[in-house]
């Protein structure tokens, strides 16, 4: 019994740590987003910042808030501390598929012990 | 005496707003395990969203007076206060294997400050050069 209550509660974890990344993903988007829309010449002042690019960059932060919080009604904070380092991942994946950038040894060296270390912290 | 302006004050400065921002997942918390809709929902997510301001803020003025490397490479104190405030206000338990997972992970956070740091001055240069060299 105990041991399926245990199962319960890890994939209710395992589930809201899914939206934790997720979240954590979709905020390394709304990064790029902005990053491509500041490489970008606008019209106007009003332009740059209010274009379809920023706007919707910033519901999605927007929106991150609050799947965050939500993924934090299970979550421990640390563990979400840990989660959303993910995002320097994403953001360098996202960085070599839309600004074509490269990945020297020494930046994949620094995503391998970002990768492993979240690993290492949530199995323990 | 620290003076303003100088590279120890900027240091500091960084070191506090990355203090201030990691509150902000104190409160995204809190906010968490409020009922919804109540007064201390709001309130606590009414300081995330403030704290992310104040940070955004924070963050292009520090950048202007110090070493792109250097501000990237000391947020990965985010991840050290992160753990220290579930444990201090949560109850979160810290185990060696959560210990040597989080410094791998700072220790990935930092090298990656670094390189994007690295990276990012390149581009500043290239822009103030006007490099049209496509």
């Amino acid at each position: 019994m105990s041991f399926f209550w245990g199962l319960m509660m890890n994939s209710e974890l395992l589930l809201f740590s899914g939206v934790l990344l997720l979240s954590t993903l979709l905020s390394s988007i709304s990064q790029v987003m902005l990053k491509r829309a500041a490489m970008r010449e606008w019209g106007s002042r009003k332009q740059e910042y209010l274009n379809p690019l920023v706007l919707s960059a910033y519901s999605i932060f927007f929106g991150c808030t609050l799947l965050t919080l939500l993924s934090l009604k299970v979550v421990p904070l640390g563990l979400g501390t840990v989660l959303e380092a993910t995002g320097y991942i994403y953001v360098t994946i996202l960085g070599v598929v839309v600004f074509k950038e490269r990945v020297g040894a020494k930046k994949a060296l620094a995503m391998m012990l970002i990768f492993v270390g979240v690993i290492v912290y949530a199995l323990s | 005496m620290i003076r303003r302006g100088s590279r120890a004050y900027t240091i500091i400065a960084l070191h506090l707003l990355l203090l201030v921002y990691s509150f902000g997942g104190v409160f995204s918390k809190i906010a968490a395990g409020a009922s919804f809709p109540s007064m201390l929902f709001f309130v606590c997510y009414g300081l995330v969203l403030s704290i992310l301001g104040i940070y955004a803020i924070g963050w292009q003025q520090i950048i202007k007076r110090m070493p792109l490397t250097t501000a990237f490479a000391n947020k990965a104190v985010g991840v050290v206060w992160g753990i220290a405030w579930g444990m201090v206000f949560f109850g979160d338990s810290l185990t060696i294997g959560k210990l040597v997972g989080a410094l791998l992970v700072v220790a990935g956070v930092i090298l990656m400050g670094i390189l994007d740091g690295e990276d990012r001055a390149d581009e500043k240069d290239e822009l103030l050069l006007g490099a049209d060299d496509e």
